[in-house]
C-alpha cells in the first residue's frame, strides 16, 4: 500500500436551510485502502456519500479526487472520473434484463451518443457485463428482468453496475441493508475481494460487520467527525463507545 | 403613447377580474393535485360544463342566482362521480394514468355538450341587477366585473377557512402530507379524496358560470382556459393555494396590461412569464422543490 | 406490472435477437405497401400513414423515454406551416419545402424542449401543453405569413419530376406511395435509433433517471436530443400533411391535435414499434365508421380511448404481443 491520497475532503459543510447535515468534515483516503464510515442514524453518512458521488454539492469546502477539485462538477461526470457508487436504496433498471443493466453501465465509458450502430455490435460490452455478473455471483440470472431478482441479488447487480465503469474509487452505501445473514456473509466476502484491487469506502451502521474488513474507520456524529483510526483504536475510543453504543462494550 | 393613470387603474381592475377566475381554476387544480397527485386535464371541461349548466338554469329559472348556486353543485356532483368510478381504479398505476383518463373525459364532455346545446357558442346576458357601471373613484367600471372579483374572493376565502380552520381541513392537510398516517388514524382517506375532487370540480364550475356573462358559452371554451390554468399553476407552484391566487392575479393583470399596449402580444406574454419562471425557479413561485421528482 | 414473459420479449426486441424486430422496417414497408387495398378509400390510407408517423414520433418520447408531452401539435403544425410557407409563399419546390418543415419543427422543439425538460412527470405534460398553446398564438397572429384563422391555402404540389419519371400527385395512389417513401425512411431511422446505444440509454432513463445519471449519462442532454428528434419526426408528418391537403388549417396547432398523438399511441400501445401505427389506423377507422351515422364521432372515440386507459393500458398491439408471447 502506498501512502498516496486518492480522495480528500477539506472543510466540507453541507447545510439544508438552517440544518447542518455536515460540518467542517476533513478526511483523506489512501489509494488502495478500505475505509468504513460509521455512525448512528442521522449522523450525516448518506449526505457525505452523496457529496462524494456528486448527487449533492457541498455548501462550502473542497473535495479533491486525484488532485482535482470535483465539488462543483455535475453528477454524471463522476462515473467518467473513476468514482462509482451503489446506493442505499436499490436502484436498478427494473424492466431491463439483468445483463442489460450492467451493459448499459459499461456502455457509458465506451459509447454514448451513437444513434446508428446496433448495440449488439458492441460484443465486448456484452461480454464484460456477463463477466461482471460472474464476479458478483448472479450470472445465471442474466436474462431475467432486474425486478424479478431477489433483494440480495439486486444489491449484487448494483455492485456489478458500479464496477462496470471501472472505478478507481468504489463507494458502497450500506450494501447489506435488508439482507439475510447468509446474503450478508456472501456480500462481505465479495466486498473484501473487491477491495484488494481498488479503493473502497463503505458506509455501514452495523459496526460489527465492518470491523473485520476495514483498515480504517471514520466515525460521524451529528455531522461532525468524532473519531478516526484503525478498528482497534476505534474499539478503544471512549467517545465512540458513549455516543454510538450508549456505553456498551463491543 | 401616454396613458392617463385612471385608464391604467381601470385596466388593472379588469385584469384582477380575469385573474380572479384564473385563481379559482388554479385553486381547484392545486387542491386536487396536492391531495391526490392527479393533474385534472378535465378541469377546462368542468369550467365549460359549469358555464353551460349556468346557461341552462338561467334560461329555466330566469334567476342568475340560481345558476350561480346550481352550476358549482352540478359540476361538483360530476366531479364526485368521475373520481369514484373513473379516477379511483387508476390509483397506484402511475401518475400518468389519471391524467390520460381525465384528458379523454374532457374530449367526451365537450362532445356531450355539443349534442345537448349545439356546436355554436351562445350568448349569455349579464343579469339585470349586475349590469351597468359604477363609479370606482378613478372612473366608471362594469359592475359585473366587480362582482366577479368579489365572488371569487369569497369562494377563495371559504376554501381557505375550510382547509385552515375546520377539522375536515385538518384531515385534508394531514392527508396531503402523508396518506398512510391518516389511514392509520382510522380515517377513510378515499372519502377525503372523493370530497376534494368534488370541491375542485365545483370551483371550476363556479369559475365557468362567473365567466359566462363575460364571454358567452361555447363547447371549446375550456381548451384555452385549461392551458392558461396550467400556466398559472406552473408560475404559482403546484400544490400551493397561495401560489394559485398570486399567480392567477398576476397572469390576469399581465394580460390586461399588455392588451393595452400590444393586444396581439397579450396571450404570448403570459407564456413568456411562465418560461421565465421555469428558467429561474422551476418549482414555481411558491412551490416546493422536488415535489414532482 | 407487466408479465415476466412480456418483459423477456421486450428485452429480445431491445437486443435485436428476435426475427420480428430485425425485420420490423421491412415488415412495415411490405404491409403498408398493400395497405391502401385494405382500406375503404385511399385518402383514409394516406391519413393513417401521416398520423401513424405523427404517433411514432410522439411514442419515441413517451413510450421509450417516458416523457408525456401534450404539446406535440406544435411540431406537427410547425412542420406543416414550414413546408407550406416555402411552397405557397415563396414558390420553392417540394424537395426544399419538406426539409424546411422538418427543420423548423426541430428548431421549435429545441426551444420548447429546452424549457420543458427542466420539469418532470406530470409537470412536463402541463408545460408542453402551455408552450404549444403559445406556438398556436404566434402562428395565429402572424397572419401575413400563415393566413391566421383561415389557415394557409395554396400549398400545391401537383406533380413531382424525378429523373426519368414524373409523379402525378393528383392521383391518390401515387400520392400514397410518395408519402410512404418518407414514412418508411423515418421508420428506418427510428428503428436504428432504438437499437443503438443511444436507444438503450433513453430506455434506461425511463426506467430510473437517477441511476442513468449515476452511470455517467448526461440525462438532460439525452432528453433534449430525443425531444428534438421526436419533434422533427412529427414535423415531417405535418409537412407531408400540408402536401396531402394542399392547405394548412390552423387546427394543426390546437390542443386537440396534441391529444390525437396521445390517443393514437395509447390505443395502439406505447413503447412498442408498431403500436402507434395500429393506434392511428384504429382511431381513424373509428372516426370514419362512426361518422357514417353520427356527427358526434368524438364521443365514441373518446369513450373507446377511456376504456383502453382503464382496462387495456397496453393498447391493441401491446395486448396482441402479450397474447402471442404469454
Amino acid at each position: 500500500m502506498s501512502g498516496d491520497v486518492i480522495l480528500s475532503t477539506i472543510g466540507v459543510t453541507k447545510r439544508f436551510g438552517r440544518f447542518f447535515a455536515l460540518r467542517d468534515v476533513t478526511v483523506a483516503f489512501n489509494r488502495g485502502s478500505l475505509t468504513s464510515i460509521i455512525g448512528p442514524n442521522g449522523a450525516g453518512k448518506s449526505t457525505y456519500f452523496n457529496l462524494l458521488s456528486g448527487a449533492l454539492s457541498p455548501t462550502t469546502g473542497k473535495i479533491f479526487f486525484e488532485g482535482r477539485d470535483i465539488a462543483a462538477l455535475p453528477q454524471h461526470t463522476f462515473a467518467h472520473l473513476g468514482i462509482a457508487k451503489s446506493s442505499q436504496i436499490t436502484s436498478v433498471f427494473p424492466e431491463l434484463s439483468t445483463v442489460e443493466n450492467v451493459r448499459i453501465a459499461a456502455q457509458a465509458r465506451r459509447v454514448r451518443y451513437n444513434f446508428w450502430t446496433p448495440r449488439a455490435r458492441y460484443i465486448e460490452l456484452i461480454d464484460k457485463a456477463q463477466a461482471l455478473l460472474e464476479v458478483v455471483g448472479i450470472a445465471h440470472r442474466g436474462d431475467l428482468p432486474a425486478r424479478a431478482l431477489a433483494h440480495g441479488e439486486q444489491r449484487a447487480l448494483e455492485i456489478a453496475m458500479a464496477l462496470a465503469s471501472e472505478p478507481r474509487l468504489l463507494l458502497l452505501d450500506e450494501p447489506t441493508a435488508g439482507m439475510s445473514p447468509v446474503e450478508t456473509r456472501t456480500m462481505m466476502d465479495l466486498i473484501a475481494g473487491l477491495a484488494a484491487k481498488r479503493t473502497v469506502i463503505l458506509v455501514e451502521h452495523k459496526m460489527k460487520l465492518v470491523m473485520g474488513i476495514s483498515q480504517r474507520l471514520v466515525v460521524l456524529h451529528h455531522g461532525e467527525i468524532v473519531a478516526e483510526g484503525t478498528p482497534d483504536e476505534i474499539r478503544g475510543n471512549d467517545t465512540v463507545r458513549r455516543i454510538y453504543l450508549g456505553g456498551r462494550k463491543f | 403613447m401616454t396613458l392617463a393613470p385612471d385608464v391604467l387603474a381601470l385596466q388593472l381592475l379588469t385584469g384582477l377580474a380575469l385573474g380572479a377566475l384564473y385563481a379559482l381554476l388554479a385553486i381547484g387544480l392545486s387542491l386536487i393535485f396536492g391531495m391526490l397527485t392527479v393533474v385534472n386535464f378535465a378541469h377546462g371541461a368542468f369550467f365549460m360544463v359549469g358555464a353551460y349548466v349556468g346557461f341552462f338554469l338561467y334560461g329555466l329559472t330566469g334567476s342568475f342566482w340560481a345558476s350561480l348556486v346550481g352550476a358549482p353543485l352540478a359540476v361538483g356532483a360530476v366531479g364526485l362521480v368521475v373520481e369514484r368510478f373513473l379516477v379511483r381504479p387508476l390509483y397506484g398505476r402511475g401518475l400518468d394514468y389519471p391524467l390520460l383518463l381525465t384528458f379523454g373525459l374532457a374530449y367526451v364532455l365537450v362532445e356531450i355538450v355539443r349534442i345537448l346545446f349545439g356546436k355554436q357558442g351562445l350568448p349569455f346576458d349579464t343579469p339585470e341587477a349586475l349590469s351597468g357601471a359604477v363609479d370606482v373613484w378613478v372612473g366608471y367600471f362594469p359592475l359585473y366585473r366587480l362582482f366577479v372579483i368579489g365572488a371569487a374572493a369569497a369562494a377563495t376565502l371559504a376554501v381557505w377557512l375550510f382547509i385552515d380552520k375546520t377539522s375536515y381541513g385538518l384531515i385534508i392537510r394531514a392527508g396531503a402530507r402523508d396518506p398512510v398516517i391518516v389511514r392509520i388514524l382510522g380515517i377513510d382517506i378515499a372519502r377525503v379524496w372523493l370530497a376534494i375532487f368534488g370541491i375542485g370540480a365545483a370551483l371550476a364550475g363556479f369559475a365557468g358560470v362567473l365567466a359566462a356573462p363575460l364571454q358567452g358559452v361555447a363547447p371549446e371554451m375550456g381548451d384555452t382556459v385549461l392551458a392558461e390554468a396550467f400556466v398559472v399553476t406552473v408560475i404559482g407552484g403546484m400544490g400551493s393555494l397561495l401560489g394559485a391566487v398570486v399567480a392567477g392575479l398576476l397572469v390576469g393583470v399581465t394580460i390586461s396590461m399588455t392588451s393595452l399596449f400590444a393586444p396581439e402580444m397579450a396571450r404570448v406574454c403570459v407564456f413568456a412569464l411562465m418560461a421565465l419562471v421555469l428558467l429561474v425557479r422551476p418549482q414555481g413561485m411558491f412551490g416546493r422543490a422536488g415535489l414532482l421528482s | 406490472m407487466r408479465p415476466l414473459s412480456l418483459a423477456l420479449t421486450a428485452q429480445r426486441a431491445r437486443d435485436g435477437t428476435d426475427a420480428l424486430t430485425r425485420r420490423r422496417v421491412l415488415i412495415a414497408a411490405l404491409f403498408l405497401g398493400v395497405f391502401p387495398w385494405l382500406m375503404p378509400y385511399k385518402a383514409l390510407a394516406i391519413n393513417v400513414l401521416i398520423y401513424g408517423l405523427y404517433a411514432v414520433g410522439f411514442n419515441l418520447l413517451y413510450g421509450y423515454l417516458g416523457m408525456l408531452s401534450f404539446g406535440h401539435a406544435a411540431f406537427f403544425g410547425t412542420g406543416a406551416y414550414g413546408c407550406g410557407i416555402v411552397v405557397a409563399r415563396w414558390g420553392k419546390p417540394w424537395f426544399l419545402a419538406i426539409p424546411a418543415g422538418v427543420f423548423s419543427a426541430a428548431v421549435v422543439a429545441l426551444a420548447i424542449g429546452y424549457l420543458a425538460i427542466r420539469t418532470r412527470g406530470i409537470y412536463f405534460a402541463m408545460v408542453t401543453l402551455a408552450l404549444a398553446q403559445c406556438v398556436y398564438y404566434v402562428f395565429f397572429q402572424a397572419e401575413s405569413l400563415t393566413g391566421g384563422e383561415n389557415g394557409l391555402r395554396g400549398v400545391n404540389v401537383r406533380s413531382i419530376s424525378l429523373p426519368g419519371v414524373s409523379l402525378n400527385l393528383l392521383r391518390p395512389t401515387t400520392k400514397y406511395y410518395f408519402i410512404l417513401f418518407f414514412v418508411v425512411v423515418a421508420l428506418w431511422i427510428v428503428s436504428r435509433i432504438l437499437a443503438s446505444p443511444f436507444g438503450a440509454v433513453i430506455e434506461a432513463i425511463r426506467e430510473r433517471e437517477a441511476r442513468a445519471r449515476a452511470c455517467g449519462y448526461n440525462v438532460a442532454a439525452f432528453k433534449l436530443i430525443t425531444f428534438v428528434v421526436s419533434g422533427a419526426l412529427c414535423g415531417l408528418a405535418g409537412a407531408l400533411n400540408a402536401i396531402h391537403l394542399s392547405t394548412v388549417p390552423i387546427e394543426s396547432l390546437v390542443y386537440e391535435t396534441s391529444g390525437l398523438a396521445v390517443i393514437m399511441s395509447l390505443l395502439g400501445g406505447t413503447g412498442t414499434f408498431f403500436g402507434p401505427f395500429v393506434g392511428a389506423a384504429a382511431f381513424l377507422l373509428i372516426q370514419d365508421l362512426t361518422a357514417l351515422w353520427t356527427e358526434h364521432w368524438q364521443l365514441i372515440a373518446g369513450a373507446v380511448y377511456m376504456i383502453f386507459v382503464l382496462f387495456f393500458p397496453r393498447g391493441i398491439w401491446g395486448s396482441v404481443l402479450e397474447w402471442l408471447y404469454r
